[in-house]
């Protein structure tokens, strides 16, 4: 939140020493390409959460001044362990959309504060790890645990994705990004006798639709052809 | 279009947060493993139901059982890791005095199979009843026995009704 007002700030600052300066500075062209990255924190959750195996490739391309065609592609192994079940979920999921940028770059400064959507596909499979079973009133004979589980296989699901993040060029050609998502499902195939209590690229769901997410991305800009300003 | 950009964060930020919410408690009143729902009967006038006073159900080599005084409906469990369970059904057994004890032990058998509920609940046991035993009650408390509803999956029925 801290990074937003930042932002924010630092964008009316902007625009009032823009607006003031517009007639004598120098214009800049507008370059425009291809950016790939990875998300970060799926990346190193890999190495430092036993339950969790994960990459997202995300990638994004500059359509017009303000457009960007944007996605992500990625893979997830994911071990939920809840007091009464353990299953772990793995699949592949893309993501495809648009981000459209506020930010009014100053000079030749290529940062974006921007807004998306995106719909995103996952295909995935469930295995019950264990279960307890249960019983009302205590249990009176002692708790039953179940393992293994039931496998679930072929699970789909398709959500809509509300995306707000920002860009900030490092150094040459790259850029760190942090995005956060509101996710809401459009199709969710659930299995017989089983949920989709997790989603590779949507997370964990709840009860309604809704769900959350949000990456941090490290990305190289690959430059095409500049623009006029 | 930044305060749009600016909104769309917050929105996000809030609603993240508004989704954290524990739905990992399991609600009461979620139907989970059923009981047995036994209904006691008058062994000569068998439409009228008949309490049963301090009796006592426990399992063979259990210590803690359930006491029943003044109902004619009780609910007992079955065990949920294997198809078999022995109840003790002892007619004053839940009152101090040993000398005035019946005992009839009731051995049910059933298949099992298990059901997913919920992330907060886990799974639930339901069963289908094959036999209750014995099937001759001489020279005891109960008069008769008879399965109502073989396929247990919830306690919103009857199950078992004991006539005596």
């Amino acid at each position: 939140m801290k990074h937003i007002l930042k932002f924010t700030f630092s964008l009316v600052v902007l625009f009032s020493i823009a607006g003031n300066a517009q007639d004598s500075i120098q214009k800049f062209p507008e370059r425009y390409g291809l950016r790939v990255g990875v998300d970060l924190h799926r990346l190193s959750k890999s190495f430092y959460d036993d339950n969790y195996r994960g990459l997202e490739i995300v990638g994004d391309y500059r359509l017009t001044k303000k457009f960007y065609i944007a996605g992500e592609l990625g893979n997830e192994e994911k071990t939920v362990d809840d007091d009464h079940l353990n299953f772990t979920t793995n699949g592949s999921y893309f993501k495809v959309g648009f981000d459209y940028n506020a930010f009014e770059n100053w000079l030749d400064m290529e940062n974006m504060i921007y807004a998306g959507m995106r719909v995103g596909f996952s295909s995935f499979d469930h295995q019950v790890n264990s279960f307890k079973i249960y019983e009302n009133n205590g249990n009176y004979y002692g708790q039953t645990i179940i393992a293994p589980g039931e496998k679930f296989s072929g699970q789909t699901a398709s959500w809509v994705e509300i995306v707000g993040g920002i860009k900030a060029e490092l150094f040459n050609n790259l850029y760190m990004g942090f995005s956060v998502r509101l996710n809401y499902l459009i199709s969710n195939k659930e299995p017989e006798g089983f949920a989709n209590l997790y989603i590779p690229g949507f997370n964990r769901t709840y009860d309604g639709k809704f769900g959350a997410g949000f990456n941090y991305t490290l990305s190289y800009f690959i430059p095409i052809y500049k623009k006029k300003k | 279009m930044k305060k749009i950009a600016f909104i769309a964060l917050s929105l996000l930020l809030a609603v993240s947060f508004w989704n954290c919410e524990k739905d990992d408690i399991c609600a009461e009143g979620t139907p989970v493993t059923p009981r047995v729902i036994i209904e006691f009967f008058d062994a000569t006038n068998q439409t009228t139901p008949k309490n049963v006073t301090n009796l006592g159900v426990i399992a063979s080599g259990f210590t803690e059982g359930f006491a029943f005084n003044g109902t004619n409906k009780i609910e007992v469990p079955l065990r949920t890791n294997v198809d078999i369970t022995e109840l003790d059904f002892v007619l004053n057994g839940a009152d101090n005095d040993p000398a005035n004890d019946e005992t009839v032990t009731l051995t049910f058998n059933y298949e099992r199979s298990n059901v997913f509920i919920s992330r907060a609940c886990g799974y639930k046991t339901i069963f289908n009843l094959t036999n209750v035993l014995p099937t001759d009650f001489t020279g005891t408390w109960v008069s008769s026995l008879t399965i109502e509803q073989p396929n247990i999956i919830n306690e919103n029925e009857t199950h078992i009704k004991i006539y005596f």
